[in-house]
């Protein structure tokens, strides 16, 4: 855990102490007292007398409820104390006033991290994120770090990999990188003990994947799969990478996947995309549609089993598995490319006018949208 | 003085019939507003001052608790929600929400009981709230030991929900008979969860998914052989895939490892019972009932191999157990008409006979999720 002091001083400052130096004017009133409080409260806590703030944050919101300044101090002080069940039921109260406060979501999904409440944890840690929560580094990394593994324990693993993007890779990323690459849905401390070297080792290379260290990767995923050759979800993972650096090498990576993890769906999908791209249409419709039995609404798997019929002449029957693919997931520019060029060939022009002016959209610059393929590949080494 | 009360009443009369309404009636519509346009904390507000002027409101208290509960805020929604326990139009969902405000303040058994009092109502309420309330029903009965009735509701859900991280870690601890809550399980079991939980996810879909579900647990069986819950969780599986040899292969694993789990104890009793092996099965049955003596199941099946052995009195003892113990349980009370039929105790097999019948025909119209029913009690321990 990052210094506790150091972030509470930074997240202090998420409130303007406005009121604060009102309270050193001496006007008359209830709005004086609920001011000394507050200043007397901050008072007590910068000089670590932690009890006393509480007691006087406390006093002050029995005189304003609604004091957003006192639940915000209230609660980082809390938070620093790691009392994270007072802090969690102060911020509770401050974001029904400050809905729009990224920093409120994140802090309260760190605490309900901490209090094993995962699932709450997790929407509040994509609040934050969807809100912004600025420069804040203190806050930003223990924020993704949660984030990232609470999104692997909630089986998200292409979500999380994507988090990998948005921070620096370091070494307490490893255990998540590597759990979010073998599909393991576990927090790092969940990780049995025998399967600890296993899930470093799949992080480093992932990490050296992210880091574009590619040789290092590349002799990671060699020992990785020569040191637990039998182990599910290590063929994939190796299978992904080398679909992005070596294609030609993926495809037997996936097959043997698939004879250690026989209802693996993924490597199914990734191995359907490695057909199309060699003009095996059949092959390819026939892995794609086993995926889309084993799990019926993946986006990926309809959108090359669309591919492969239209690749076999059945434009028409293709259209629609597109179709089911963009409604599951708007946001993969290959679907809508698929699509325009579908209609096009169906002359449909204004669906086909559409799709471009979608996949335009998607591929602009601020866009959330993943560019590339139905499988995500860009994703990281394991995507969707 | 008396020369002013005339006038005092007078103006106090035209004060109460001015145009104005009354405050309730204008606090009551702002609070609306507030909430339908999502001012939340004014809302919030508003209907804390309706509700003190006027206590009675069961509107402004459902939609006070209703905005606290949307705010996780859950000792002020349930302090809202109890004001309606008894209103004819909210009563049975509020049970639903004080149930859960209660789970998520850590009162667990208060949260079961209002929970089971949601049941009692008929489960009222919208979907979103039956799923919620199922998954946190569920996550009760497996704190309370009700195993297979935690998994029986859960599984009402597979359909809808699809394949779900919660509650593949809901089936997990109600199949592993671990009577912990996912927030509160030890960090390493829960590899064993996870497997668990994917098995009998898929073992539950419709169709079911055996050979998906066979290669989870045949994971779990791998790397966890000498762990208790393992092999009797395989055991069920087999039991559900119609594959009898190998469910009772693994019954026997499991008493290797826990020579006094009940649930494999009762099962091999039962198939002795079916291929007339009474010595071994009356052992197993006698060391249930000693195990676990309040096990419904467990006198059940003692009573029915001690009819098979001829033994009509002691057999009429352990079924008359059982009955106390669960006295809705249909077929315990077949079969102790059936021990009284033999003694010729005709009157008394007649009245459990009808009993029989009539607990048939009530749970053919009870509902799917109602907790407190006695047969599934039984055919848990069983």
């Amino acid at each position: 855990m990052i210094g506790e002091r150091l972030l509470l001083a930074s997240l202090a400052a998420f409130w303007l102490p406005a009121p604060i130096v009102a309270a050193q004017t001496t006007s008359p009133g209830p709005r004086q007292s609920y001011d000394q409080l507050l200043q007397a409260a901050e008072t007590a806590r910068t000089e670590n007398r932690d009890g006393e703030a509480v007691r006087l944050f406390r006093r002050a919101l029995s005189e304003q409820p609604e004091s957003e300044e006192a639940l915000w101090y209230l609660a980082t002080l809390f938070y620093e104390k790691q009392q994270y069940a007072d802090a969690q039921d102060a911020l509770r109260q401050f974001m029904t006033l400050r809905g729009d406060a990224g920093p409120g979501w994140a802090l309260l999904g760190i605490c309900e991290f901490q209090l094993k409440e995962y699932s709450r944890a997790l929407n509040h840690l994509q609040r934050a994120m969807s809100e912004g929560i600025g420069d804040r580094k203190e806050l930003a990394k223990p924020m993704l770090y949660d984030l990232m593994v609470l999104l692997t324990r909630f089986e998200r693993y292409d979500e999380s990999q994507a988090l990998l993007a948005y921070g620096e890779p370091d070494a307490s990323l490893v255990d998540p990188a590597g759990l979010s690459g073998l599909h393991l849905p576990f927090l790092p401390k969940e990780i049995p003990a025998d399967k600890r070297e296993l899930v470093r080792m799949a992080g480093s290379a992932v990490l050296a994947v992210q880091a574009e260290q590619y040789e290092q990767a590349e002799s990671g995923f060699k020992q990785l799969v020569a040191a637990y050759p039998n182990e599910p979800g290590v063929h994939f993972l190796y299978g992904a990478y080398l679909a992005q650096r070596h294609p030609e090498q993926a495809s037997s990576e996936f097959q043997r996947e698939l004879e250690i993890s026989p209802f693996h769906v993924l490597a199914r999908v990734r191995l359907a995309e490695q057909f199309i791209d060699q003009q095996d249409f059949a092959r390819a419709l026939n892995l794609a549609r086993e995926a889309i039995q084993l799990d019926p609404k993946r986006a990926s798997a309809h959108a090359f089993a669309g591919e492969a019929l239209i690749g076999m002449g059945h434009t028409a029957e293709g259209i629609k598995e597109l179709e089911f693919a963009r409604t599951e997931d708007p946001t993969v520019s290959r679907v809508h490319w698929d699509l325009m060029r579908a209609y096009a060939s169906s002359g449909r022009k204004d669906d086909a006018r559409r799709e471009k002016e979608e996949m335009e959209k998607l591929l602009r610059p601020e866009s959330p949208g993943v560019p590339g393929n139905p499988s995500g590949s860009s994703h990281g080494p394991s995507g969707r | 003085m008396s020369a002013l009360l005339p006038t005092l009443l007078l103006s106090l009369a035209l004060a109460n019939s001015s145009a104005d309404p009354p405050r309730f009636d204008v606090v009551a519509r702002q609070a609306d507003d507030a909430r339908n346009e999502n001012r939340v904390p004014e809302a919030i507000r508003l209907y804390r001052e309706g509700t003190n002027l006027h206590p009675a409101w069961a509107d402004g208290w459902w939609y006070l608790g209703s905005l606290f509960y949307d705010q996780d805020r859950f000792p002020e929604a349930a302090a809202a929600f109890r004001h309606l326990l008894t209103n004819s139009h909210y009563g049975g969902s509020a049970h639903a929400f004080v149930g859960l405000c209660d789970y998520e303040t850590g009162r667990y058994d208060d949260a079961l009981g209002q929970l089971r009092a949601w049941a009692g109502a008929g489960l009222p309420g919208t979907q979103q709230l039956r799923d919620v309330g199922f998954y946190h029903f569920a996550l009760l009965l497996t704190r309370n030991g009700q195993f297979i009735e935690s998994l029986a509701l859960i599984r009402s859900m597979v359909p809808r929900v699809g394949d779900d991280p919660a509650i593949t870690e809901a089936m997990g601890l109600a199949s592993l008979r671990l009577r912990d809550l996912p927030e509160n399980y030890p960090a390493e079991l829960r590899e064993r969860v996870w497997l668990a939980g994917k098995a009998t996810l898929y073992a539950q879909q419709n169709p079911a998914q055996f050979a998906r579900a066979d290669d989870f647990a045949a994971r779990l069986e791998t790397r966890y052989p000498n762990q208790a819950e393992v092999h009797a969780f395989r055991a069920m599986l087999y039991g559900f895939e119609k594959k009898p040899a190998e469910a009772e292969r693994e019954f026997r694993e499991e008493l290797k490892i826990s020579p006094n789990h009940v649930p494999a104890l009762i099962a091999l009793g039962g198939i002795d019972l079916q291929r007339g092996d009474n010595a071994e099965g009356i052992a197993f049955a006698r060391k249930a009932v000693a195990v676990e003596p309040g096990n419904v199941g467990a006198h059940h099946l003692l009573g029915r191999i001690l009819l098979a052995n001829g033994d009509l009195a002691r057999a009429a003892g352990e079924l008359e157990i059982a009955k106390r113990l669960a006295p809705n349980n249909p077929p315990v009370r077949f079969d102790l008409a059936m021990v009284y039929g033999k003694m010729g105790r005709t009157l008394q097999a007649r009245a459990e006979s009808d009993a029989y019948r009539a607990l048939r025909r009530k749970q053919t119209r009870t509902p799917s999720a109602d907790g407190s029913s006695q047969a599934t009690e039984e055919e848990d321990a069983q």
